[in-house]
């Protein structure tokens, strides 16, 4: 198509000039013999160049020019003044009004044919970045749009569980929509607290789209008694599985028990896990031990834990890599040592969190550039509270008289822990999800002694040492992976009841029992870890006897729907 | 930030070095320089002159080992200066790569 040229002059004879030689150089021409003619042109249509003359009647070429780039804001529409006038301060005028070149008559045909050949040029660069610039910002509007939406679903996976709980307090700051960083907490009303801290590679969608999995994976497992290492082999199973070679999640899992006084870490790519004191003095750490999740293949993923003994008072912080690395204003970056220095007695224990937050935002000036996450969990006796699930009941329906038997022998306890397992069987029961986790916690503490105590006869008064807590489970792992003979019989007997029932579960073990009528009786003074044990049994449950030499005990647990 | 890419050992050894900085933005010039050859050499990972790495750049070696054949990729990542060397420490690399 030939390019459109409009010729704007009060002479005919510079017109009919004009017109035939851009004409021969190939242009469609229009002219018009004043200003306002010329923009009542430019109205109707557009054109790629306008050689305009500076005075004419009606409306001189400064004017005209005015409007008509007033008018053609989207485009670049460029002039060009030919004009008999020599003066500096007129031609400075020109450029002043808009125009974009100016020409002094009698002109040279060559030079005028080459300004419009370079003012086209220009032209065609203006057209090719609007072009991109529309299209950048038809895609810019697009992927906001599909953050939205992902916005949403990402809450209603990844948010969901995640309530506000005491004694836990957190900063998430999101670089942008989306982050790469991951908090999650879930407590089960057992009193011990899961907690996870990741950092997906990259920011934005791809970190987002594996952050579904990792939530729904950690809310299921947590609420089905699994453990982190559990946690952490089907999270980077399926990590694995979905995500191409150059994401992982790097991520630390941890489980909080402060009931039993002990910290589980699972650390794969994050900055150390720290517990402090109540002087902020910094009494432990888990370090990275693992590659993150998702690069290794199921078979050789290490779920290898670290446990920690912690006490009432004292504080666990984790954070994200963003916090490390965040950028000084003055150059550098905060570092390990930066955060650490950040603790000590000179802060008092309370306003350790926002002493950290606030050197972060101090070294900072302007909005942080990475993701930073950032937990604190303070170990205390309302961390350690039981209590029913708050979760609305599904439908009510009568209860049922069932009974289950699992017998599992030694080389299977190796292999499965069979808590989950049990806990399988009460979810399929109408009414009873509601109370999980008092049933969790009830099988875990019954079949926790027959393993420990009965199975592998391991003493618990190692643990009474933080550093015979340690050792007490490495023994017990140490124990468990040689062991050949030995059972586990666990039966659980459900009466309906007009409304709820009675769950009945007995556990015998293979190992010679124990003085329990003396363990009983020294209840109230005993404090050791087992004596609480079978304190806390009593406590939830409706009926706790001992039987035999102890090693087969029997518990009643009475519910309502 | 730079990615170059030499052949050493008659063709046998490809090296990769990486100036400046090395983050996401590197993503493509690093893929570029190892598939510019066929998979199945050694590869050696020079960050001599890599001031800054964080961990959206972990992903590339991964790339490399993936392309460069997964458990039997021969890679050697040296010269990484001490902060460098910790991030890859922390992501527990040792464990794919020879770190030297």
């Amino acid at each position: 198509m030939a390019y459109k040229a409009l010729v704007v002059d009060d002479d005919q004879t510079n017109r009919l000039i004009l017109q035939h030689l851009l004409e021969r150089d190939g242009f469609a021409v229009t002219t018009a013999n004043d200003g306002a003619q010329a923009v009542d042109a430019f109205m109707r249509a557009r054109f790629d160049v306008v050689l305009m003359d500076l005075l004419m009647p009606v409306m001189d070429g400064y004017e005209a020019t005015r409007r008509i780039k007033a008018h053609a804001t989207d485009r670049f529409t460029p002039v060009i003044f030919l004009t008999a006038v020599q003066d500096e301060q007129s031609l400075a005028r020109c450029v002043d009004a808009g125009g974009d070149d100016f020409l002094s008559k009698p002109y040279n045909h060559v030079i005028l044919s080459s300004k419009i050949r370079a003012m086209l040029r220009i032209g065609e660069l203006h057209g090719t970045i609007r072009q991109q610039n529309e299209q950048l910002n038809d895609h810019q509007q697009l992927l906001a749009e599909e953050q939205r939406i992902a916005q949403r679903i990402f809450d209603g996976v990844v948010r969901a569980g995640n309530g506000q709980l005491a004694g836990v307090r957190c900063l998430l700051s999101p670089m942008s929509v989306f982050n790469g960083d991951l908090l999650l907490t879930a407590r089960r009303s057992t009193g011990e607290l899961h907690v996870l801290v990741g950092d997906f590679t990259g920011h934005g969608l791809s970190a987002a789209v594996g952050a579904v999995p990792v939530s729904d994976i950690f809310y299921s497992m947590t609420s089905n008694g699994f453990s982190v290492g559990d946690i952490a082999e089907a999270i980077n199973r399926k990590l694995k599985q979905i995500l191409p070679a150059n994401i992982f999640f790097a991520a630390s899992l941890l489980a909080i028990d402060a009931l039993e006084k002990k910290l589980v870490v699972w650390n794969g790519g994050m900055p150390e896990v720290l517990v402090v004191d109540k002087k902020n003095t910094i009494l432990q750490r888990a370090r990275s031990l693992h590659l993150p999740l998702g690069v290794l293949a199921e078979a050789v993923f290490d779920r290898g834990v670290e446990i920690f003994s912690i006490n009432f008072g004292e504080r666990i912080y984790a954070c994200s890599d963003g916090v490390i690395d965040a950028p000084i204003a003055t150059g550098g970056r905060f570092t390990r040592e930066g955060y650490e220095e950040c603790f000590g007695p000179h802060v008092s224990p309370e306003l350790q969190f926002d002493w950290i937050v606030d050197s972060l935002h101090e070294i900072h000036g302007e909005g942080p550039e990475d993701d930073l996450t950032l937990l604190e969990v303070t170990v205390s006796e309302q961390l350690a509270s039981v209590g029913v699930s708050d979760a609305p009941a599904r439908q009510r329906q009568p209860s049922s008289n069932w009974q289950v038997n699992f017998d599992l022998s030694g080389p299977t306890l190796r292999q499965v822990d069979p808590v989950p397992l049990l806990m399988r069987v009460f979810s399929e029961v109408q009414g009873l999800e509601r109370h999980k986790e008092i049933l969790y916690t009830v099988l875990a503490e019954l079949v926790s002694n027959a393993v420990e105590h009965g199975i592998l006869q391991l003493d618990s008064a190692i643990k009474s040492s933080p550093a015979g807590f340690a050792s007490y489970y490495g023994e017990r792992d140490a124990r468990l992976a040689q062991l050949e003979n030995g059972y586990l019989r666990v039966m659980l007997n459900h009466d309906a009841l007009t409304s709820g029932g009675r769950l009945t579960v007995r556990v015998d073990d293979s190992g010679p029992g124990f003085d329990h009528l003396a363990a009983t009786a020294g209840l109230d003074t005993n404090q050791s870890a087992s004596g609480r044990g079978i304190r806390l049994l009593r406590t939830l449950c409706e009926k706790v006897e001992y039987a035999g030499n102890g090693n087969s005990v029997e518990v009643s647990y009475l519910w309502k729907a | 930030m730079a990615v170059q890419m030499q052949m050493l050992e008659n063709g046998a050894l490809m090296k990769i070095s990486v100036t400046g900085r090395f983050d996401f933005h590197a993503h493509r010039e690093f893929r570029d320089a190892y598939q510019r050859q066929s998979a199945g050499l050694k590869y050696l990972v020079d960050l001599r002159a890599t001031e800054y790495m964080d961990s959206s750049a972990l992903g590339m070696p991964l790339l490399l080992r993936e392309y460069a054949g997964g458990d039997h990729a021969k890679i050697l990542i040296t010269n990484a200066r001490p902060e460098i060397r910790n991030i890859l420490s922390v992501a527990n690399f040792e464990k794919m790569f020879v770190i030297e």
